[in-house]
């Protein structure tokens, strides 16, 4: 096996983080006053993101000059695991955050670097994605939307398909096709849209639950000026390849339904456990800590220059399936009924996780994508 | 956690060269392996862990850990956990001699009734690794008044040959007001004792899933069928794939266990390495077809012993049990802060 995990020991500052944003959440959200979330599955709060900002704990690992605070994936781990477990309102900085910050650092210019990221480490914008389109779901390269050259810039025409909180966003990067090539990875480029820009309409997508989460965004003749080019014309494939590559191997890919785990624990607090309760939080508690460290090891990885792709890919897919599977065991443990309109909170999340359960291996990355790619780093 | 490359080297080399099949095959047969013994206690690495003072070979317990991984890579067919880790622990924190061959460990399961009667030892005691090829057999046993560890020689009982699925000896020992060779008071209670016997055993396995995944993937790409190698079947990619994260996970959930051997990072270790021992197995007994069920082909040498390993010191329904008791005596607001410290600075309950 060619997988490079190593224990991670957290460092004295990483601690200092962890206590400072544990601090932070128990003052500033305390517990009994918010809905919790689901893991990123959680209520867009500008307001709230731009504290975080605030703190310095948006676009950790962007530099100083672009108001970021220098700091790696790991302190970036620490500050999202506990914003996650708590059940904070993540996802107005969500997008940005994780990966368009990343992109725009790496291949932006120093303009859009100027113009883009000191806004998404103050938590003012909010960025969603452009990959996924009618016919181009986990193949990718198919996609067909299409930027042609005008004068002083792109128009841009297409749709792009599942395009979470689209209609809270203010941003999004759109992969689309710039040139005919035989090879279809090649002629793809990314482009910066303001999805307020006259030709971008925003079509509800409703959820089955019936909520507004995603969209469908149809760009209509949308003017898309040269310097929102991001990165190199025709080289789209391997700038979105990398945008993927090691976000999925953070905290959102397993604690998704900590809170269901943790609410369990409250209804029950001072009364003695069954047999079969203590034998399935046991068992979520131990992989809750065992997944914990393989995802902490690839961000530890990242730090260190490595590219932990497969590594990624696996804790993924771990990771997710885990969290559906709590969702099974503590279904089994609990004797009501779970119902989006119970007065118990334990419920109501039993509820929201049953119905959005299966998307964990679907967004980001299909479990069946995510085989083939740590079935490649095996080899 | 550094361990000296050197020593992992050197641990590869001895149990590569002498963990051939054929060893393995003659050590079930025979009920033991003098040539993986001897190898491997010319330089010592029974006694890794154990004080020099005592006469042990020093270094810590993380460099232990890791020689025992490697055998666990090599199902290597000697009492390596049993002489350093569990009889020489026990035998040195007594103030006792640790001596010399191999030592076993009288495990404690339920069901025993080993007990110390006037200065005497009765009863019977069940799954003794290697009872009869022990210089000495090591238990915790009750006095009536507190926990004792004695040690006695193996021809002083009434050995019965209990082979585990894997061939390995794990004895049934009769004893009948046997005198024991050493005895002294116990610091060690059996609780405490049957946690470090998991940690041997999450060592041992992740050692194992390791080589069972490097096995499968190699395997699946050589076997062509369909024109192809099965490495390029997506449903076989699902077996390797779910083989290899088993593995990772309790390759990491052993080195966290091993920092500090802490009761919440032990229990939560081997209940993933169990529950890993069947997922793993079915995983690439599947990928392997029916050579996998073959005695030619190594891959039951893992298979057998992740099965049996599995259950000893504990299943992962008695460890998931376990760390839920363990979880359920913290407050939940701080329960994952607890958890994400591995409940390091908690006291041991």
């Amino acid at each position: 096996m060619t997988l490079g995990f190593e224990l991670v020991e957290l460092t004295e500052g990483e601690r200092a983080l962890q206590q400072e944003v544990r601090a932070f959440l128990a003052e500033e959200l305390p517990r009994g006053t918010f809905e919790p979330g689901l893991g990123m599955d959680a209520p867009a709060d500008r307001s709230f993101s731009q504290k975080l900002g605030a703190k310095g704990w948006l676009g950790m690992a962007m530099p100083a000059r672009y108001g970021g605070a220098e700091r790696g994936a790991v302190d970036r781990f620490l500050v999202v695991e506990e914003l996650l477990r708590w059940g904070a309102p993540v996802y107005h900085h969500w997008t940005a955050d994780r990966q368009s910050c990343q992109v725009i650092l790496r291949f932006g210019t120093e303009e859009q670097k100027q113009r883009f990221i000191p806004a998404i480490c103050a938590g003012d914008l909010a960025f969603c994605i452009g990959l996924s389109e009618p016919d181009a779901g986990s193949d990718l390269a198919a996609v067909k939307t299409r930027a042609v050259k005008v004068d002083g810039g792109w128009q841009l025409n297409g749709t792009k398909i599942w395009t979470t909180a689209a209609h809270e966003a203010d941003w999004f990067i759109v992969l689309c096709r710039t040139a005919e090539a035989e090879d279809r990875h090649h002629g793809l480029s990314q482009l910066l849209v303001d999805l307020s820009s006259p030709g971008v309409q925003v079509n509800p997508i409703p959820f089955l639950d019936g909520g507004h989460h995603f969209s469908e965004v149809v760009m209509t003749d949308v003017f898309v000026p040269d310097e929102l080019l991001l990165g190199e014309a025709g080289r789209g494939w391997e700038q979105t390849g990398n945008e993927l590559a090691y976000e999925r191997g953070g905290p959102d890919r397993f604690l998704s339904t900590w809170t269901l785990v943790e609410q369990y624990l409250r209804d029950h607090e001072g009364t003695e456990l069954g047999e079969r309760a203590r034998e399935l939080t046991g068992w979520a508690v131990a992989r809750f800590w065992g997944i914990r460290q393989l995802s902490i090891a690839v961000n530890r990885m990242i730090d260190r220059g490595l590219a932990p792709a497969a590594e990624a890919a696996l804790v993924k897919d771990l990771g997710t399936r885990f969290e559906q599977d709590v969702i099974a065991a503590l279904a089994e443990l609990h004797d009501g009924f779970a119902s989006l309109d119970s007065q118990s909170l334990f419920e109501r999340l039993l509820a929201r996780s049953i119905l959005a359960g299966p998307s964990y291996t679907i967004r980001g990355g299909t479990t069946e994508i995510l085989v083939g790619i740590i079935s490649k780093g095996l080899r | 956690m550094t361990v000296d490359p050197l020593l992992l080297e050197t641990a590869e080399r001895v149990f590569a060269d002498t963990c051939t099949h054929d060893a393995l095959e003659r050590a079930e047969a025979d009920g033991f392996a003098p040539g993986v013994w001897g190898a491997a206690a010319d330089i010592g690495l029974p006694w890794i862990g154990v004080p020099e003072s005592a006469g042990g070979a020093g270094g810590d317990l993380a460099d232990a850990l890791a020689v025992l991984r490697v055998a666990g890579r090599h199902g290597a067919p000697v009492p390596l956990a049993e002489t350093g880790l569990l009889a020489g622990w026990l035998l040195a924190g007594a103030g006792l001699a640790v001596g010399e061959g191999p030592s076993t460990l009288v495990p404690g399961r339920a069901g025993d009734t080993l007990e110390l009667v006037d200065g005497r030892l009765v009863g019977t005691a069940r799954g003794v690794p290697w009872a009869s090829a022990a210089e000495r057999i090591v238990a915790v046993v009750t006095d009536g008044a507190g926990w004792r560890v004695v040690a006695l020689a193996p021809a002083s009982s009434g050995i019965e040959r209990v082979r585990n699925l894997a061939g390995e000896p794990r004895d049934t020992v009769h004893l009948d007001r046997v005198e024991p060779a050493m005895s002294a008071p116990s610091s060690v209670s059996p609780d405490e004792l049957r946690l470090r016997g998991a940690l041997t055993r999450v060592a041992l396995m992740a050692g194992a899933l390791e080589a069972m995944s490097t096995l499968t993937v190699a395997y699946t790409a050589e076997r062509r069928q369909f024109g192809q190698a099965v490495a390029r079947f997506q449903l076989v990619q699902e077996h390797l794939v779910r083989l290899a994260e088993d593995a990772a996970l309790v390759g990491l959930a052993a080195d966290a266990a091993g920092r500090s051997a802490v009761t919440f990072e032990v229990a939560a270790a081997k209940a993933l390495a169990s529950r890993a021992a069947s997922t793993a197995t079915k995983a690439a007994h599947q990928a392997h077809g029916a050579m996998g069920m073959t005695r030619e082909y190594p891959l039951h040498h893992l298979s057998r012993r992740l099965w049996s390993w599995r259950d000893e010191y504990g299943d992962e329904r008695h460890w998931e049990r376990r760390v839920g008791e363990l979880a359920a005596a913290v407050e939940p607001a701080g329960l994952y802060a607890a958890v994400a410290g591995g409940f390091q600075g908690a006291p041991p309950r």
